[in-house]
């Protein structure tokens, strides 16, 4: 099958991703070590053109599939391109000087542009082995993210245990792929749905269990979570709140396209299994993140149980909740996106220990209210981007018609009220506690402050956009 | 294969069933999941995963001979499969150095610093 111009049109974002990729590496060889200020301009640059090329795409309504049927380009592709190249421009601001100061700034900027090239690739791909491929791309440079802060003992830690536990889960995920593949006979999910669309065999079953079971891994959902607290806590900042994020929004993507699009005869079957893992997730991560003292930890925790509602979503794509199931997961993942990366580039710029935001109101006050607003938002408050999320996971449960679906938005309500203590520490902490005395005063720094700043103002104004958001999420491509 | 070896090949070929070849591949796949559960070791754990991969290997590679839809391409994702496999391991075996450099032991269970 002959690459088409319009193959290169659709793989723009791609294709610009990776030419930055290149640029930023080898720029750096040039410029010398002590010129951090010019990579982390060129990988803005490029997170921005990325950025950019997605939206026009997007804007002239750009759709179509590539490569035999097994690249999509699609509403649903392009939006999650946007989210994923969106988090690198701010993670790469908020990351510059961070990464200047380890002299090894254009390995760090090209590790984010490589974990957006795949994430990317993953979200429009409808190949079983290309979206391993492309998981593959996303995850491991994730992993040399997480130990690259070599004056930090837990860094390469926490690395060690995300990387021991994601290869595990690697190998799982792709048994579960081939079992698949071995039913249908093809790895396309379009043959895979003619496959599936029958009586289920049990080695099909089996691949779907091994399957999800991998992808759990992945997005740090119950049983399969323990890696997510000690990775977050030994990553630099910038990476933890990057890979909550980006990796994960393009995980939720391939699922719900492999699910929806190749397993749409097994959808009861999933739905279950997810509406269960959903409830597990959520609790777990819950009633963990109350015990922590560690802001970073609790974040970590936090982000489990972000991927539990989300996963709610996931379960109420049946009967009646379909399109608003889809709707929900889509708008869900921008509204977390803002607010997730905006609470952990705040811990950068005040310490990662909850007493460290005591009386952070009295000392830096426009500060104190960005962490006010994606507290906020985390609890899924009204005004703010977290609200949105939720409400249409609980739209899309109310009109699924399952009786374990209903369960799952219960368990979300309930959850939603015991997250409030742990946000609200933080803000309590912030307006009420006196300031630490003798605390040391860390270092400003300028790309971070900006990132908050411009993430809090995001999540403030979702609802502006949200109208613009259900248009979009309403014709997302799938279904 | 030249001379005598290939008729004998073929013939044990035709004998052993599609089954064989999964099953063979799952119990490699369960013995190196259990390695990589109950190992200390984290390189004797990526060995353990090696297995893992391999197991999958078998069972793509048994899939794209005896299905006819498959048309051959199971073994051009095999090569895939191996190149990830190498990359993963290539990345884990720098971490571990990183670790082992700070700690002076590559053992997972006493390396854990973090709690909670």
């Amino acid at each position: 099958m002959p690459v088409t111009g319009e193959a290169i049109v659709g793989l723009l974002p791609e294709i610009i991703a990776t030419v930055f990729l290149f640029v930023v590496l080898l720029g750096g060889v040039f410029a010398g070590e002590r010129n951090s200020g010019l990579v982390g301009a060129l990988a803005t640059l490029g997170a921005l053109a990325t950025f950019a090329s997605a939206a026009v795409l997007l804007a002239v309504g750009f759709e179509g599939t590539f490569f035999g049927d097994s690249y999509a380009v699609d509403n649903f592709s392009l939006f999650f391109k946007l989210i994923v190249s969106g988090t690198a421009f701010f993670t790469v601001i908020a990351a510059t000087r961070w990464a200047g100061t380890t002299g090894d700034a254009p390995e760090y900027m090209t590790l984010i542009l490589s974990v957006v090239v795949g994430a990317m690739l993953l979200a429009s791909m409808r190949d079983l082995f290309g979206l391993f491929l492309a998981l593959e791309i996303a995850t491991i440079p994730s992993y040399a993210m997480v130990a690259f802060d070599r004056s930090r003992r837990e860094s390469a830690e926490g690395g060690m245990k995300y990387l021991v536990t994601g290869v595990i889960a690697s190998s799982v995920l792709l048994y579960g792929l081939v079992l698949i593949y071995g039913v249908t006979g093809s790895a396309n999910l379009t043959q895979v749905a003619e496959a599936f669309s029958g009586e289920l065999t049990p080695v099909g079953l089996v691949g779907i269990g091994l399957m999800l079971s991998g992808f759990a891994f992945k997005l740090s959902a119950a049983p399969f979570h323990f890696w997510t607290p000690d990775a977050y806590q030994g990553a630099p900042t910038s990476a933890a709140a990057f890979l909550s994020v980006a990796p994960k929004a393009a995980t939720f993507a391939v699922l719900l396209r492999i699910l929806v699009e190749g397993l749409p005869g097994a959808t009861t079957t999933w739905a279950s299994i997810l509406a269960v893992i959903a409830i597990i997730t959520m609790f777990v991560g819950n009633l963990s993140a109350l015990r922590q003292r560690n802001v970073r930890r609790m974040l970590a925790f936090s982000s489990v149980a972000h991927s539990g509602y989300i996963l709610v979503a996931f379960a109420a794509i049946q009967g009646g909740g379909q399109q608003t199931g889809i709707q929900a997961v889509l708008i869900y993942s921008a509204a977390y996106a803002v607010m997730n990366l905006g609470a952990f580039f705040a811990i950068d710029l005040v310490g990662e220990d909850a007493k460290s935001f005591n009386g952070l109101f009295k000392t830096q006050p426009a500060l104190a209210l960005c962490m006010g607003v994606f507290m906020a938002a985390l609890v899924g408050i009204p005004p703010f981007s977290g609200f949105f999320g939720k409400a249409w996971v609980i739209l899309a449960g109310a009109q699924s018609g399952s009786i374990l679906v209903y369960a799952a938005v219960g368990a979300l309500v309930i959850n939603s009220v015991i997250s409030l203590p742990y946000y609200f520490g933080i803000v309590r902490n912030m307006f009420l506690e006196e300031p630490v005395s003798g605390g040391v005063a860390r270092k400003d720094d300028g790309g971070v402050r900006f990132s908050v700043y411009a993430l809090a103002i995001l999540t403030t104004v979702f609802i502006l956009f949200f109208g613009l958001l259900v248009t979009l999420t309403g014709a997302s491509g799938l279904l | 294969m030249p001379g005598p070896i290939q008729p004998i090949i073929d013939t044990i070929n035709q004998q052993i069933p599609l089954e064989g070849f999964l099953i063979v591949a799952a119990v490699m796949f369960a013995i190196g999941a259990w390695g990589a559960v109950i190992r200390r070791n984290a390189v004797v754990v990526f060995m353990c995963v090696e297995i893992m991969i391999n197991a999958v290997n078998l069972t793509l590679v048994a899939f794209a001979d005896f299905l006819p839809s498959a048309a051959g391409l199971g073994a051009s994702y095999a090569a895939l499969i191996i190149a990830i496999a190498a990359a993963e391991v290539a990345v884990g075996l720098a971490i571990v150095l990183a670790i082992f450099r700070s700690r002076r032991t590559v053992n997972i269970d006493e390396v854990n610093s973090m709690r909670g």
